[in-house]
């Protein structure tokens, strides 16, 4: 396999919504781009662009409404729910605005959740938390609740989390969202030494300044892409005095 | 997988202590209820069972007929067996002995002390009949009947009653202000069927009774009589001989009804004790709605628990929770505390029921049943309130479950 497989190729993707009371709303239209692996790419667009629609259609969770999603060689638009949840348990990451960690539990159960579904044992479970710890720099904290660390340490919790089963793809909707600043400069710091180990990053953001650790960008309004291309190319234009 | 649900399962439901524990609670009273109640039922039926084995089996019971009027029963019609009757019985075949009574009810004179208690003039068998046992001295003989000799056998309460801790025998004690000898003193037997005291009787000859108590104008009627077979098996036969007996002793025609009713015990236990499940099933009815009353409150809490809980399912599902694994985690929630709830109610159940009947006194059977019947109730009723909550957790919509505030 050569670097420049396509991990992501997504073709004339739409999605409709279609609400009670008869009413539908289009939210994306014939999207077409595809993601190799290693590239580290930013989603950008306004809010109610239809970015985060997109995100849970490359992340599984939903299917388009036409078009075709193929995802490491795989048409995942006609898989059913059972293929789709294993894919997300074994191939991809998720890593969201408001990191969704369980309150009650270890830092530890956290990390090592999506293990459970793969029948793997409470022993490897832990070792492998263990080590996903050390890899976002929380050594030491496995035994501690998420109420007991920062927001920063939290997200890198979930970012462990979305280590834990080697996926090839972590899909992050706004990872920094919640954080300040500096903190959103930790998170992306890792994300960019993630990246640097092989593994494909796709997330959205509002901000330019957290895009800029992506080196590629795309850019939807109103549910279409507006732009694609180099992170850098896109400053440099919107730099250009008009 | 399942050791993995169950442990997930398991740490959910101690992360919500104090809720856990009341929804348990729920259960728990439910079970002890149940258990309590068929424990009670059962005690019952026990009791009936030994009351009418100390009797023995094999008897036969006559009385007055009853009274009908417009399909009615009305109760008893007055005496209409003569001790002359029965004593005619005792020459079928396979009859053992047959006795009858003949009641009086007095107060007895001891010296100072008073007592009202219950005579029964009889004939020597009655004891036989009945499985009385003499405690000390003897029970009076066919030739003091024909005598009627003012003897008595008395039972334990009169003695306490009247001799305290002396020895009544030939102690000459006072009915109706005539003179009678205690010749001997009954086995204590303990309360009757009907809380009724059974030691608080004084046997003497029916032909005493006549002459000493109630004067000789009395007729020889008995309210009671008995009539023992040799052997259970012969019991239908014996009974149709009596019958055939007594109406031509009473020259009834044909078509004329009986003017006596005969009874088997057999059926007369068959009777009570059909009476006595009925009792049973009916209290474990009503228990059981305190068990439905818990089970909702499992689903009530499972609900609540799937909403509070959106998110958590959203982000479960988003890394890889196959849908089924979610709803079996909640079932196994369910079935956890309707589980533990059941256990714990059933041993409370079973402790309660125990000293119940240690404090009234009654021996209370420690039923395999009870311990089927609640494991099985537990694991019904958790699926049942169970199921509805885990389908709504299974068929949430990751997204909508993720974007859930
Ligand atoms: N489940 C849904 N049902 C109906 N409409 C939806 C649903 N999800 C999103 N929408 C609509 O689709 C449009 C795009 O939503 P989406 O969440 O994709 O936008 P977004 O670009 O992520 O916005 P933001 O930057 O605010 O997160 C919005 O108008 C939203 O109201
Ligand atoms: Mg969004």
């Amino acid at each position: 396999m050569t670097k420049t497989q396509p991990v992501i190729e997504v073709q004339h993707v739409c999605k409709t919504y279609f609400m009670e009371g008869g009413n539908s709303q289009s939210v994306l239209k014939d999207i077409n781009f595809s993601v190799n692996s290693g590239e580290f790419v930013a989603i950008m667009g306004p809010s109610g662009s239809g970015k985060s629609t997109l995100m849970n259609i490359l992340g599984c969770l939903d299917k388009p409404t036409s078009g075709t999603y193929i995802l490491n060689g795989q048409d995942v638009s006609t898989k059913d729910d059972i293929a789709l949840a294993k894919i997300r348990g074994q191939t991809i990451g998720f890593v969201f605005q408001n990191f969704n960690l369980m309150m009650k539990r270890t830092i530890a159960d956290n990390v090592s959740l999506p293990l459970v579904y793969q029948n793997i044992n409470e022993r490897t479970r832990y070792k492998r938390a263990i080590e996903m710890l050390n890899r976002v720099n929380l050594k030491g904290y496995q035994s501690r609740l998420p109420s007991q660390i920062s927001g920063g340490m939290q997200q890198r919790v979930a970012i462990a989390r979305a280590l834990i089963n080697n996926p090839a793809i972590i899909f992050a909707d706004e990872p920094t969202g919640n954080l300040d600043s500096k903190t959103s400069d930790e998170i992306m710091e890792l994300f960019t030494t993630l990246n640097k180990q092989g593994i494909t990053i796709v997330l959205v953001t509002h901000e330019d300044d957290v895009a800029d650790y992506a080196t590629r960008m795309i850019k939807i309004s109103d549910g279409h892409k507006v732009y694609d291309g180099l992170r850098k190319e896109y400053s440099k234009e919107k730099d250009k005095p008009c | 997988m399942l050791k993995a649900i169950l442990k997930e399962a398991w740490i959910s439901i101690t992360a919500y202590k104090l809720r856990t524990f009341l929804t348990m609670l729920g259960i728990m009273i439910g079970v002890a209820a149940v258990v309590m109640m068929v424990s009670a039922g059962q005690a019952v039926q026990t009791y009936i069972t030994k009351s009418f084995e100390s009797i023995g089996s094999n008897l036969i019971v006559i009385g007055p007929a009853e009274i009908v009027s417009g399909g009615v029963r009305g109760g008893r019609g007055l005496p209409s067996v003569t001790v002359a009757d029965i004593t005619a019985l005792k020459e079928l075949k396979d009859v053992e002995a047959t006795s009858f009574i003949m009641p009086a009810a007095v107060q007895a004179v001891y010296g100072s002390s008073n007592y009202g208690v219950s005579v029964r003039g009889t004939n020597p068998e009655f004891i036989v009949i009945n499985n009385w046992e003499i405690e000390d001295g003897i029970m009076f003989t066919e030739k003091d009947v024909k005598a009627a000799k003012p003897y008595i056998v008395i039972g334990q309460t009169v003695v306490d009653e009247l001799f305290g801790l002396q020895n009544p025998l030939g102690k000459t004690m006072r009915l109706k202000g005539k003179p009678f000898t205690v010749i001997g003193t009954l086995k204590e037997k303990g309360d009757g069927l009907m809380g009724d005291d059974q030691d608080n009787v004084i046997l003497m000859p029916w032909t005493t009774v006549r002459q000493r108590l109630e004067g000789s104008e009395r007729p020889q009627y008995t309210n009671i009589a008995f009539v023992k077979a040799v052997s259970e098996d012969k019991m239908e036969r014996v009974s149709k001989r009596v019958e055939y007996m007594l109406r031509t002793r009473h020259r009834l025609k044909e078509g004329v009804k009986n003017d006596f009713t005969i009874r088997l015990m057999t059926e007369m236990v068959e009777k009570v004790r059909s009476v006595g499940f009925i009792l049973s099933a009916l209290l474990a009815v009503i228990a059981s709605i305190s068990l439905i009353v818990g089970s909702i409150g499992i689903m009530n809490m499972m609900l609540v628990s799937v909403t509070e809980r959106t998110r958590e399912i959203g982000t479960r599902k988003a890394l890889g929770a196959p849908n089924n694994w979610i709803m079996l985690q909640f079932l196994a929630e369910s079935i956890l505390i309707s589980f533990i709830g059941s256990f714990i109610g059933m041993i409370f159940g079973v402790i309660f029921s125990q000293i119940g009947g240690y404090i009234l006194n009654y021996e209370v059977p420690i039923s395999i049943w009870s311990v089927i019947v609640s494991v099985t109730v537990a694991v019904v009723v958790g699926i049942i309130s169970g199921l509805m909550p885990a389908l709504k957790a299974m068929r949430l919509n990751p997204i909508d479950a993720l974007r859930y505030q």
